[in-house]
Order: C-alpha cells, then structure tokens, then sequence
C-alpha cells in the first residue's frame, strides 16, 4: 500500500510543480463549455436544464481523456514507466496510485469546469452540490480505472493519443449513462435515482477489478 | 515447447475441414428451402424472414467475440501462442458476422417501420460491440511487437466482454425505443417458422466454426512455417539487420 | 548454497516468427562479471528484461538468486541499470531516490537515500531537478537508484552509451567495487574493450544463441570471435 501512497505522492507532486496537465484540462474544459453553448440554439431555462446533465459529461469525458493521455506520456521519458515495472510491487497497486493521481486531478478540473458549466447555462449545481459531487466521484472512478489501465496500453502503441479515445469511449458508455442519468434527477428534480447509481456501482466495481489485474499483464515488457 | 506443439483446437480444426465443409453445405441447403417454404407473415411480408438471418447471425457475433475474450485470457495465463491465435481469429470473424448483423438490422427496419436507425436497444448493445470489435482489431493492428499485441488484445477482450452485459442494463437504463419484435421475448415464433430458425442458427453457428477453423489453420500453418525457417541453419551473411525483432 | 547466483538454462523466446533467444545457457557466479557483447537484434537486451523479471521466456528456466518462478520476488533482487535512467525529470535527486526506495519498500527510505547520496558524490545537487542533469551525472543517479534495495544481482545494458572518459572511468570503478561486494553482475556492452576489462567471463550472442564463451578473454580475441561467427553459418 505505501506503494500506492508514494506513486500518488510522486504523481501530485509532479503536477504541482509543473501544474501542465492540470491547467490544460481546464482550459480545455472550458473551451468545450464555450463550444457547447454556442452549437447550441438559445433554448428555455428548463430545455437547457434537461440538456445539462449529458453536456456536463461530456465535457468532463473530453477532459478526462485529454489528462489520462497526458499520465503515462509522463512516465516515458527516460522510461520511466519501465523503472516501475521492474519493481517487486505488485503491479495492481502500481495501477491504483496512478489511476488515484488521475482521480484527483480529474476531480480538480472538474470542480472548476461545474462552477463555469453552471454559470454558463443558468443552471444551479450548487443546491445540489454535495450528491452532484458523489455522483461525479462514481463516475470519475470508472473513467481513471479503465481510463488508466488504457492510456498504459495507447501510450506504447503507433498512434499514442488517438487510441486512447478509440479503446476507452465503447467501454465508458455505461460509466455515460449512469452518470447522465444520475445527475439529471439530482438537476431536474434534487432526486439521487437509484438505479443509475447501481450501475455505476457496478459498473466500477467491474473495472476497478479488471484494471487492477489487468496491470499485471500491461506493464510487462 | 513452442508453436510446433499445436493444441487440440488447432488439430481438430485442420482435420475437421472437409467435414465441416460438407455439413456446412448440406445445412445451408436445407435452410434455404425452409426459408422458402416458409409462411409469409401477414404484416410484415417477405422481410419477415430476416428473422432467419439477423438473429442467427447476432449468435455468432457474440460467440466470436465470447471466445475471442476466452482466448486471450487463456493466453494470459498459460503463454501459450495457440490461444492468441485462436482469439485473433475468433475477434476477425466475428467482426465480419457483427457488422452483418448491424446491418441486416436497419434493412428489416426500414422496411417494416420506414426508418433505418431507431436505437433500438439490442441493436445499440450490438453497434458497441462492433465498435469494440473494432478497437480490437485496430489495437492489434498498431501495436508494435506481437507478443505486446497480443497482450494488450487479451486484456482489451477482456474488459470488451466484461462490458457487454454493463451495455444491455445501460441501454435499457436510457430507455431506447424498443422495435425489436416482441415474440422473440416470449420465446414463441408462429408456426412453421420453427425450422427455419433453427436451421438458420445451425448454418450462422456452423458457418462461424468453419470460417474461425479456416482462420485458425491458416495462422498455426503460418507460425509452424515461421519455427521451421527459425529453426534451419543459416547460410553465410554479408550484414546483420540494424535493430532486431525486440530492439526497442 | 551455491554461489552461483544467476542461472538460466535453454532460455527461449519466441513469438509467432520471431525468434528473440532460441536457448541460452548462462551461469554468473557471486562476485563476478559476466559480460555479453553482440550485435543488434542478436537478442541481448531481451535476455537481461527475461533475468530482470519483465518478460516471461516462452521455454526454459531462469533462477536469480533464490527466486526460480516467483517473478515479483525476483525483482526484488535485481538491480537493473539501463543506458534509461528511470528517472522522473521534475523531482530532484533525492526526491527521485526517495521515490524508488518506497517503491522497492525500502526500510528508512530517507535515510536510504541519504547513504546514497553520498555514495556516488551527489550531496552537491540532490536538491536539484534530475532534468537538469548532465549525462554522466544522470548516469550516476541512476547507478544509486538501481542499487537503492541492495540486489545481490546487478544488469547492466550497455550502461557506458553516451558517457565522457572521465564518467566512463568512474562507472567501471563503480562496477569492480559492486564485483568486490560479491554481487553477481551481468554487463550488456557493446564496448568490447571495456568488456574485456571488467569480465571475468564474457559470452557472444548471435541470433539469439551463446556463439562463443570465454574467461578473462583479452578485446582482441572478442572481437576475432565476433566477427569469425559473423561471417559463418
């Protein structure tokens, strides 16, 4: 486990130092904010309410895949990602301090992206901030687990960054539409439904599972 | 050890060509005169009878990528190159009974509702398939190093496997417009549509074992070529290549 | 207890129609060198990733140390020094060793790190970020953040790549010293005179295959036997 503490350590105090990844996520995040609202035709308040929810995802997909191309490039310099694998560690605990590392960054961007979504389309995510917050740590769990395990896997193939989205957006669909559905019953009507909430549940628990053993299997050389 | 020591899949597949050549034949024979003699549905007409096709077809895009999962699992855990084979062959024909199936799909569609795409949600479930099917292969395809590849493919199946049933609650979950026909669900087909369905599962399944023996004897006959020239003498060399198969 | 501490019989690896090693033998004695030259592709770096624990070989057996199937706890063991150094640009020197000391649960990493420093003469700069690091003083760091477990087996892949006369010298001090603790090393180099110089054995690798051994094998015989297997069959 100190395994895990002294990746993630490793990784945030990278990021803070340079704060790259960080900073071009959000700035990301808002450009795609910008973007949303203008391809957009003005609506009433309640459409852009019921469109809230899957808008906000997406931005906080794009987001995601933008940062989670960005942690492994990290550890190929000097090939770094090598130096790991050669650790008696087990592997699976490699993969939980970087998909930690990624969590937190995700969640720092994401926090900044809801308040600018908020402003941006009138609609009030702080009354429901708290489950609103449970709901995006669901749903960023099952990102950064299969997001991590595969970003390890594109970063070592021909096309580096486009592969990531192509392995990673087929696998996210249930991750999409637990979150979607779950944070517009919190938008619309300040109601955590249930039975989003069991598939992310779920739906994490498989690739937490999956990532985790999977790892073993990635970093071999 | 090594390729030359092929497993029991590969033996019977090469040996059960002509066999499962001529069955392949003789049923699809007899499935297309059910099909004929078939009775025309009252609403639907002709188009009714992809009901023979469309889901006999989705059986075997799951089973293919089913066994390409399997494969990569067993490959995972044993190192043994014949399971690799076996998913890759599996994932490459079962692509091509995947994109029959989202195909067939809107054609009944159009026809019998006037609309290609509708969302449908066994049609959406197997349009992501397809779309994993796809990452797969193209996984394989750009990634440099074949025991890499391998691999990564294993691991990719299976987390494309362990997705499929996340799919079916997901989408039903979104509430897609659901225009698949209903007696499928209550597992009653109207009379003297037994057959033909059955039939047409017996040629989907049997057509997939064929083609995926096909691959399979195609890709070991490859690597038993391979082994044997790796292991020949060599004759002189003026230069050895810059950079061998491992060289990173 | 044998002292020998690196073993490896028909080593295989092969994939599809690609032959990397096609059976190597190998024996490394505690306190010695064994150093293995060979052009590339002849499979070199693919056998020392199989000893190091990154690779499974598709035929054969390795031990290293006491390890024989537990490839987790042969890492443990081994030091790997590359001519990569693993080194994470943005820390310094001693956040970098920190780092990999936790990594290979180190007790007392800090201090670990400290004894380190000193080791290779590093005091000066360990509060400086490895990225601004010359090449031979990188190498150094990366030597000390091989060694921070204390393997009893230390790989090194052509670990002389890129470095001045002076860094040279000092890294095959720093490798007779490693001998002298009683380590088991092997030295990947494709500098046959510094591989004379260290070894007390050295083999050739040519398609994957040991072409030629010998003891305390003067550069000049190396290099008549490289080049006397390049041409034939």
């Amino acid at each position: 486990m100190s395994v895990v503490a002294a990746i993630l350590w490793k990784d945030l105090v990278t990021e803070w130092r340079s704060r790259d990844r960080a900073v071009a996520m959000a700035v990301f995040a808002l450009l795609v904010v910008i973007v949303l609202h203008f391809a957009l035709p003005a609506g009433r308040a309640d459409e852009l309410r019921r469109l809230a929810p899957g808008l906000l995802w997406i931005t906080y997909l794009f987001a995601a895949i933008l940062g989670l191309n960005r942690a492994f490039a990290l550890e190929l310099e000097n090939e770094a990602l090598s130096g790991l694998a050669l650790a008696p560690a087990d592997r699976g605990f490699v993969f939980l301090g970087k998909a930690a590392a990624n969590f937190v960054i995700l969640g720092a961007v994401q926090a900044v992206a809801g308040v600018f979504f908020g402003l941006a389309f009138g609609v009030d995510l702080l009354a429901v901030a708290a489950p609103l917050a449970a709901v995006i740590a669901l749903g960023s769990l099952g990102i950064c687990s299969v997001g991590t395990l595969f970003s390890a896997v594109s970063v070592r193939t021909r096309y580096r960054e486009v592969m990531l989205p192509l392995l990673l957006l087929p696998l996210l669909v249930p991750v999409l539409i637990g979150a979607v559905e779950a944070s517009a019953g919190l938008v619309e009507s300040g109601v955590l439904r249930w039975r989003p909430l069991q598939l992310l549940i779920v739906t994490d628990a498989v690739f937490l599972i999956v990532s985790f053993l999977g790892f073993e299997f990635v970093l071999d050389e | 050890m090594g390729a030359l020591q092929a497993s029991t899949i590969e033996r019977a597949a090469v040996r059960g060509r002509l066999p499962s050549g001529i069955a392949l034949g003789l049923l699809t024979a007899a499935w297309l005169v059910a099909v004929a003699r078939a009775p025309l549905d009252s609403v639907q007409g002709v188009l009714q009878k992809i009901l023979y096709v469309h889901p006999p077809l989705a059986f075997a895009a799951y089973l293919g990528f089913g066994l390409a999962a399997l494969g990569g699992a067993l490959f995972l855990w044993r190192g043994d190159e014949a399971y690799d084979r076996l998913a890759r062959s599996a994932a490459e024909v079962g692509v091509l009974f995947c994109t029959l199936v989202v195909v067939t799909g809107p054609i009944w569609a159009r026809g019998t509702w006037g609309r290609w795409w509708s969302w449908d949600p066994r049609l959406t479930v197997t349009l992501l398939l397809w779309f994993v099917y796809l990452a797969y292969l193209l996984l394989r395809a750009f990634t440099e190093g074949s025991e890499r590849s391998a691999r990564f493919a294993a691991v990719y199946g299976i987390a494309g496997l362990a997705v499929i049933p996340l799919n079916y609650y997901a989408i039903d979950l979104a509430g897609g417009r659901s225009m698949h026909p209903q007696n499928l669900e209550s597992g009653s087909l109207g009379p003297g549509m037994g057959w033909p369905f059955l039939l047409g599962v017996g040629v989907a399944l049997l057509a997939f074992a064929h083609l995926l023996a096909r691959r399979i004897e195609v890709e070991s006959l490859r690597a038993r070529l391979a082994e044997r020239l790796a292991r020949a003498p060599r004759g002189p060399e003026s230069s050895d290549p810059e950079g061998g198969p491992w060289a990173t | 207890m044998s002292s020998i501490r690196v073993e490896a019989r028909g080593l295989e690896k092969r994939f599809g129609p690609l032959v990397a090693l096609a059976g190597v033998d190998l024996e490394v004695p505690a306190a010695s060198v064994l150093a293995i030259v060979g052009p590339n592709g002849a499979g070199k770096t693919t056998l020392l990733r199989i000893l190091a624990g990154l690779a499974r070989p598709s035929a054969g057996s390795v031990r290293v140390g006491d390890q024989r199937r537990d490839r987790r706890a042969a890492r443990g063991v081994v030091g790997y020094i590359g001519h990569a150094t693993f080194l994470y640009p943005a820390l310094s020197a001693r956040e970098n060793l920190l780092f990999a000391a936790r990594l290979y649960g180190v007790a007392d990493p800090a201090g670990r790190a400290r004894v380190l420093l000193a080791e290779q003469g590093l005091d000066a700069v360990a509060e400086r970020p490895a990225g601004s690091f010359s090449r031979g003083l990188a190498q150094r760091l990366a030597i000390a953040r091989g060694l921070v477990h204390d393997p009893e087996v230390v790989l090194l892949d052509e670990p002389f790549t890129g470095l001045d006369p002076g860094s040279a010298l000092q890294l095959a001090r720093r490798i007779q010293r490693l001998r002298a603790d009683g380590r088991a090393i092997v030295l990947v180099t494709h500098d046959l005179a510094q591989a004379a110089a260290l070894a007390d054995r050295a083999v050739v690798l040519l398609r994957g295959r040991v072409v030629h051994a010998s003891e305390r094998a003067s550069a000049a015989e190396l290099e008549s036997a490289w080049r006397a297997h390049l041409g034939g069959a």
